[in-house]
This record gives C-alpha cells, sequence and structure tokens, in this order.
C-alpha cells in the first residue's frame, strides 16, 4: 500500500471514528442504500465519501477504483452503509450521466442522501424479453410530456417518488430509436398503482398505469430518442448491483440458504440413507459451492485486470440451483409436500422455493435472454435476426 | 516442494503448449494412439526434459519438486491437447505413491530413472471389479524367508505393458501393502485390454508366485495409496477441465462457420443456448480443478472435499461437454476422422479411472458430515 493510499486509508478510519454510531442505522427512501437513515447519508455524501470516483463537483473526489475501494472496505469494517454508491447507486449514477442540467443539481443530491425513492417503469405486458417494443407513449404539450400507458413488475412502486420510465416519443422509426427516458413523478393524479398477487401468493411487484400522467420536460434524460442509450447504461449498473448481491429469492420467509441444508432436512426427514437422495443433495450442494467458486474466480480475474467471461454464467447457474434445490427438497419430503400453511414450515418451504425459483430465472431477464447474452456476447456466435428491427416501430406494431 | 511463481508456471505451461502445437498435434495423437505402445517416444523424452515428466518428483532426487498447482495447470494443456502416454501413470501416480511411502532406498533408486523419463512405472491398485478401493484389491502377498510373492489379478493398470516397474497393492495379512515388480517377472502376465479410449493403454496383470519387493517393508499402505490418488485426481480434474474448454472452443468455433439455411448454425438458439449451458459446465470445472489443487498446496482444511467435488463436477462435466459437442457438430462429428469422438472417449475414461463420480459425490456427502 502507497503511503498516499495510507494516508486516505487513515482519514477515512479517523471520519468514521468521529462520525459513525449504529444510531444512524435505519431506512431511508426506496431504492436508497439500505441499512441507513438520510441523516447518515447526508453526512457521508458532505463528507465526499459516498462517490469517491466522481468529479470533484458532484462530491466526489475523483479517485481511481482502487482506492475507492479502500473507502468501501473501511466502510464495511464499520458496519457503515452509504459507501460505494458511484458503483451501486443506479438511479443517481444514470442521473449524472444524462440528467438535465436543472434536475441534475435537484436530483443527484436527494438520491445519494436517499431522500427520494425510486421505482422502475421499464417491462410492460407487450414488452417483457423484448423490452424495445414499448408502447407506453409520452407526447410533448409545451414544458412536459403526457404520459399514458402500462407498465409491470414494478417494485417499491407506492412508496416511490420518480419512476424511471422508457416510453415512445416516435412511433415513425425503428423500435429502438424512437424511445425516450425520464424521471416520472410518481405522486401524481395519472398514476394507479395496483399490487399484483405472485404465484408465492405474495405482492412484491404492482402494476402502474399511467394515464394522462405529466413529466416536466426537465425531467427527460439524454436526448429525445435516445432512451435506448440511457437504458442500456441503467441496466448495466443494475446488473453489476444484482451481481454483487446475494441472489437468493427475495422473501421476507425463512429461505433455503447455507451449504447444510438440505443435509440437515434429509436427516431430519429421516431420509438421509437413501443413496439416491444423497447422490441428489450431493449434486446440488456441488453447484452452490461451484458457483462460489467461479465468482471468486472472476473477481479474482477482475481484480487482475482481465475481463472475465463467468461474471453473464451466475444468474444462469442459480436458476439451476433454485430449481434443482426445489426439487430434491421435494423428493425428500415426499407426501408431506402436498400440504402448506404454517404448521407445515418443511412443505411450505419445499413449495415455496420451487414456484420463487421462477423469479430468478424469468426475473431481470429469462434464463433464455441469458444464453442468448451469453452466446452472443461472450462466446461471439452470431446475433439471432430480428425482423422489427429497422421497420419503423408503427408499421411493426401498430398503435 | 519447490517454489513456484506465477510466472514459473506460465513459462512451464506456455512451454508445454508450445510443444504439443508442434509435435504434439491432432494428427501425431492419432499416429500414436494406432501404435502397440500408445505413446511417442520422441515426445516423451521432450516432455522429460522440459520437466514435465519429472514435475511431481522432488528436487532431490532429480523431479522439478512441483506441487498440485503446477500439476493441475500443466494437465489442462496435456488434456486439451489429448497428450498420450503414461505421464499420468508414471510421472503422477507411482511417483507420488513412492514420495508417500516411508522407503528411503526405494525412493533413491526408483524416483530419478522416473523423473528423467528412463523409467516408466505405473502402480496397479485395483482387481476385475475396478473401483480403486482396498477391498477391490485381489492380489495377495506372501512373505518367506527367501522374499516376498505376489499372486492375484490387477486390472485397469494403466500403461502396464509399457511400465518398467509396476508397485502393485496387494494383501498381506489383514493391510493392504505395496510391492515392486519388474516387468518381466517370473510368474507375471501383462495382458492388454481393449480400451474405449484409443488414446489410453490398459493392461490386466496376473501374478503366479510372482516375486516382488516389499516396499516400506511391507507395512499398510493404504493411506499413502490414497494421498498418491488425490494428486491423481488433482491432476485428472486438470485434464477433464482444460480439454472440456478445448472441446467447446472448437465447437464454437465450428457453429461460427458452418452454414445452413443462410446463416452460421451459431445464430440458432439452439445451438447457442447448448454452447451457453457448457461454457457454465467448463467454467465450473476449471474452478473446480484450480480450487481443489490450492486447497491440497495449502493443506486446508477443506481439501479433501474440494478434490471428491473437482474429481466427479470435472468428470462429469467433461463428459456433458464433449458428448453436446458431438451433437452440436452434427453429422461431420459422426465420422472417425473428425476429432470429437476422441474427447468423448477419452471424457468416458476419465469418469471411470481411479473411481466413479457417483463415488465421489457419496464420498463428498460423508466429507460435509453426512
Amino acid at each position: 500500500m502507497s503511503q498516499s493510499d495510507k494516508d486516505l486509508r487513515d482519514e477515512v478510519r479517523a471520519w468514521l471514528a468521529d462520525n459513525w454510531s449504529p444510531g444512524y442505522r435505519g431506512r431511508a427512501a426506496a431504492g436508497a442504500p439500505v441499512g441507513a437513515t438520510k441523516a447518515w447519508l447526508a453526512k457521508v455524501v458532505e463528507g465526499r465519501w459516498a462517490v469517491p470516483r466522481w468529479p470533484r463537483e458532484w462530491f466526489g473526489r475523483e479517485l481511481d477504483d482502487a482506492q475507492a475501494r479502500i473507502i468501501e472496505r473501511e466502510f464495511a469494517a464499520a458496519g457503515a452503509p452509504g459507501a460505494g454508491q458511484d458503483r451501486a447507486n443506479l438511479w443517481a449514477n444514470t442521473a449524472l450521466a444524462y440528467a438535465t442540467p436543472g434536475f441534475k443539481a435537484k436530483i443527484v443530491p436527494a438520491l445519494l442522501k436517499g431522500e427520494v425513492g425510486m421505482c422502475l417503469l421499464y417491462s410492460e405486458p407487450g414488452a417483457g424479453s423484448d423490452l424495445a417494443g414499448v408502447r407506453t407513449r409520452a407526447e410533448r404539450g409545451g414544458d412536459h410530456f403526457v404520459v399514458n400507458g402500462q407498465k409491470v413488475w414494478t417494485s417499491m412502486a407506492a412508496e416511490a417518488d420518480y419512476g424511471m420510465l422508457i416510453a415512445r416519443t416516435d412511433w415513425d422509426v425503428p423500435k429502438h430509436k424512437g424511445l425516450s427516458f425520464f424521471f416520472l413523478p410518481m405522486k401524481q393524479p395519472g398514476v394507479d398503482v395496483r399490487p399484483l398477487r405472485q404465484i408465492t401468493d405474495e405482492a412484491h411487484f404492482n402494476e402502474v398505469f399511467l394515464t394522462d400522467a405529466i413529466a416536466p420536460a426537465e425531467n427527460l434524460l439524454g436526448p429525445l430518442g435516445g432512451g435506448w442509450g440511457v437504458l442500456l447504461t441503467a441496466l448495466a449498473y443494475e446488473r453489476s448491483v444484482m451481481g454483487e448481491a446475494a441472489r437468493g429469492p427475495r422473501s421476507g420467509k425463512p429461505g433455503p440458504s447455507g451449504e447444510t441444508n438440505l443435509i440437515e432436512l434429509a436427516r431430519e426427514a429421516g431420509r438421509l440413507d437413501d443413496p439416491a437422495l444423497r447422490q441428489d443433495i450431493a449434486r446440488v450442494t456441488a453447484y452452490k459451492m461451484l458457483n462460489r467458486l467461479n465468482n471468486a474466480r472472476a473477481k479474482a480475474d477482475v481484480a487482475q485486470g482481465a475481463s472475465s467471461p463467468i461474471m453473464s454464467l451466475g444468474k444462469l447457474a442459480m436458476s439451476r440451483i433454485l430449481h434443482e434445490e426445489a426439487r430434491v427438497r421435494t423428493a425428500i419430503l415426499g407426501a408431506e409436500s402436498l400440504l402448506e400453511g404454517p404448521d407445515h414450515p418443511r412443505a411450505e418451504d419445499a413449495n415455496f422455493l420451487t414456484l420463487n425459483a421462477y423469479f430468478n430465472s424469468i426475473g431481470g431477464g429469462t434464463d433464455q435472454i441469458q444464453r442468448n447474452i451469453i452466446g452472443e456476447r461472450v462466446l461471439g456466435l452470431p446475433k439471432e435476426p430480428e425482423v422489427d428491427r429497422d421497420a419503423p416501430f408503427r408499421q411493426v406494431r401498430g398503435s | 516442494m519447490a517454489t513456484f511463481t506465477h510466472e514459473d508456471r506460465t513459462a512451464l505451461t506456455d512451454g508445454l503448449r508450445r510443444l504439443l502445437g508442434d509435435i504434439g498435434t491432432e494428427a501425431d495423437v492419432r499416429r500414436t494412439m494406432e501404435t502397440p505402445e500408445g505413446y511417442d517416444p520422441a515426445l516423451w523424452r521432450k516432455l522429460a526434459e522440459m520437466g514435465i515428466v519429472g514435475l511431481m518428483v522432488d528436487e532431490e532426487f532429480g523431479g522439478g519438486g512441483g506441487g498440485p498447482v503446477e500439476l493441475e495447470r500443466v494437465m489442462e494443456e496435456t488434456g486439451a491437447a489429448l497428450l498420450c502416454g503414461p505421464l499420468l501413470s508414471s510421472g503422477v501416480l507411482a511417483a507420488s505413491l513412492l514420495q508417500a511411502l516411508d522407503d528411503e532406498a526405494a525412493k533413491a533408486r526408483l524416483l530419478p530413472p522416473i523423473a528423467g523419463g528412463g523409467r516408466i512405472a505405473t502402480a496397479a491398485l485395483t482387481g476385475d471389479a475396478g473401483g480403486w478401493t482396498p477391498e477391490t484389491v485381489s492380489v495377495d502377498a506372501i512373505g518367506r524367508a527367501e522374499g516376498w510373492t505376489l499372486s492375484g489379478v490387477a486390472s485397469f493398470v494403466t500403461h502396464g505393458a509399457v511400465a518398467d516397474t509396476v508397485l502393485v497393492a496387494a494383501r498381506s495379512g489383514d493391510a493392504i501393502a505395496l510391492f515392486e515388480v519388474d516387468a518381466g517377472a517370473a510368474g507375471m502376465a501383462v495382458t492388454a485390454l481393449p480400451a474405449f479410449d484409443h488414446t489410453l493403454r490398459l493392461s490386466r496383470i496376473t501374478f503366479s508366485q510372482t516375486p516382488a519387493r516389499s516396499l516400506a517393508d511391507g507395512r499398510p499402505a493404504w493411506d499413502a495409496i490414497e494421498r498418491a490418488l488425490e494428486l491423481v485426481r488433482v491432476g485428472l480434474a486438470g485434464e477433464q477441465a482444460g480439454a472440456a474448454r478445448r472441446v467447446l472452443e472448437m465447437t464454437v468455433d465450428y457453429a461460427k462457420a458452418r452454414v445452413q439455411f443462410g446463416r452460421p448454425i451459431g445464430g440458432f438458439q439452439a445451438i447457442k443456448h447448448m454452447a451457453a449451458d457448457l461454457l457454465l459446465e467448463s467454467e465450473s470445472a476449471t474452478s473446480a480443478a484450480r480450487y481443489a489443487a490450492q486447497a491440497l498446496a495449502d493443506g486446508a482444511p477443506d481439501a479433501d472435499a474440494a478434490i471428491s467435488l473437482a474429481a466427479f463436477a470435472c468428470a462429469d462435466a467433461f463428459v456433458t461437454v464433449a458428448a453436446t459437442s458431438v451433437q452440436m457438430h452434427g453429422g461431420i462429428a459422426f465420422t472417425w476422422a473428425h476429432p470429437a469422438h476422441l474427447y468423448l472417449r477419452r471424457a468416458r475414461a476419465d469418469a471411470q479411472l481411479f473411481g466413479t463420480p457417483a463415488y465421489y459425490r457419496e464420498r463428498y456427502l460423508r466429507q460435509l458430515g453426512a
């Protein structure tokens, strides 16, 4: 570690010693760094620790990645949230890169300090894997845009102050070229949020109906018709955050995690001596271990400055882990898996996992889309032809 | 053990890759696999000069003093090239077995020529049942005043026909001990087995009151055999990972070049999705093999489990990649002239030698406490 790195480390440590206390643990707005109150995030931003890779005029220090990681490590060691937002805060990064000057000055600090809640308005009933096929329309009306359409799979929609919205502003150009990207204010009469009941009988997501909703013109990110490029940037930030987070099922229920859970379950159920089940348990346990080993190897490659093909494999690997784990849990339980409810927690777990495994294999891009991405971007195989790629959208889908 | 830097390892594997690219090509493999010996003496000499044959032999006995990490990397290269020959039998299994034994005289006598490549050794550890466990040993040792003799059958002996020395596991009382038998010893008959993997040589050896030299005074040796097999498993895992990566590379290249319906077949999702799944297989195999090697080198507490994991994960991955590759290629890979079947044969052999994937899954679970 160089002297300047040591100085930086000592500076962070001293600042954390003077400022951090567990009393700052709490909740800020939806989508903000978890585990931090607004008051704490404000201190981190003012101390220039939130986004050290960013320019000085935007609360940054213009540090390189290695130095910024020193800050993140010290925050992590102290158990203090709020650092590393220049990597992990998808909203703030997208706004910094694309927002108009006036809006940027308002929204960027508010996002870093967790003062405004956020949600995503991307998918539609008619545009899932093919996101560029969205039909929500945004039409210019003076100093604002009028938005009409329907979005789906939006988590935190009821709590959010803004939604990052992809909408069609031009129907006479090919589908990728007629899209624009907005920060749509959510708390207005034209925005109707309705919880969506999932196959697990939970409701983590919402449908969002937009009827003459208003987006001020200054809330347009990037050029009019340049929304696809903004979206790709935002998706890249989202994936990098997902890649670092635990990839298990997002659920408040006690989910299957840890290495020995299948073994413990089989032992409890008196099935641990079944040789066929033992083979299955070993297989699934191995899948989990292999995924950890792959991720560790990918991180080591990236740390040495090499790109790693393995990064893109994690989501696919996790789908296999979750579906196979659900299958083997069910096999261990046998007839017990016919039941549900609080009196049958083991069956509840196995059945929940069976259904919730699709959260990973469909959400955030289906396994099939992920295989296209791996095939095309990692292995360099040719793209599947898209018949509607170059035709004006109006001709392809009508309005 | 010698200390290898990252640069040392890179130099070693780069040199090996160049050598194999030069005289270990597919054409060379095909020529060699048709010979009775199953190895190319000229390539063997080069491998010895380069320090590959003696890599795992301690420096004091004229070897390279390599450890599991170096072995794994080297075998990724030899696996990718489908190297034919007794590298694993002599340089890894026999050499490691001798080094795991408490028998200084045998080490001093046998290890230097093994490291130099002038003497080829192998080990006979299992009977007709296969399995490579103590229960499957079906040779008995009898000690008399005039010395030891062996009687019984050892099978699936890798490169037994070209071995100058065979290290034989034999039942002595309640335990398994190790014995050294010279090629051509009295009462010893070596029969070549027809191996499905033509790049491999297997023998069945019968012993009938065959004179043998006891190793480590005939003391129980199964622990030493296990320690040697750990290295063999790490080496094989490297071979499987390296070969799986090469097969995938070859298959993806073909999918980019082969045109049907006016498009390269790799543009069809039916093929593209298979390729993506195989990338997960081959990268997982690489991670498992390298992790096992590092864990064994570090003496990590989870080294046993890591080796078992690598043993079945890499075996299954290589079989899956090689088998799927044939399907993805289509008709061309159904021909003898195409290399896909050579890899599939090797994959199937590697998945049976020294214990099956099912055996290692069971062993893995036990090592995790179940």
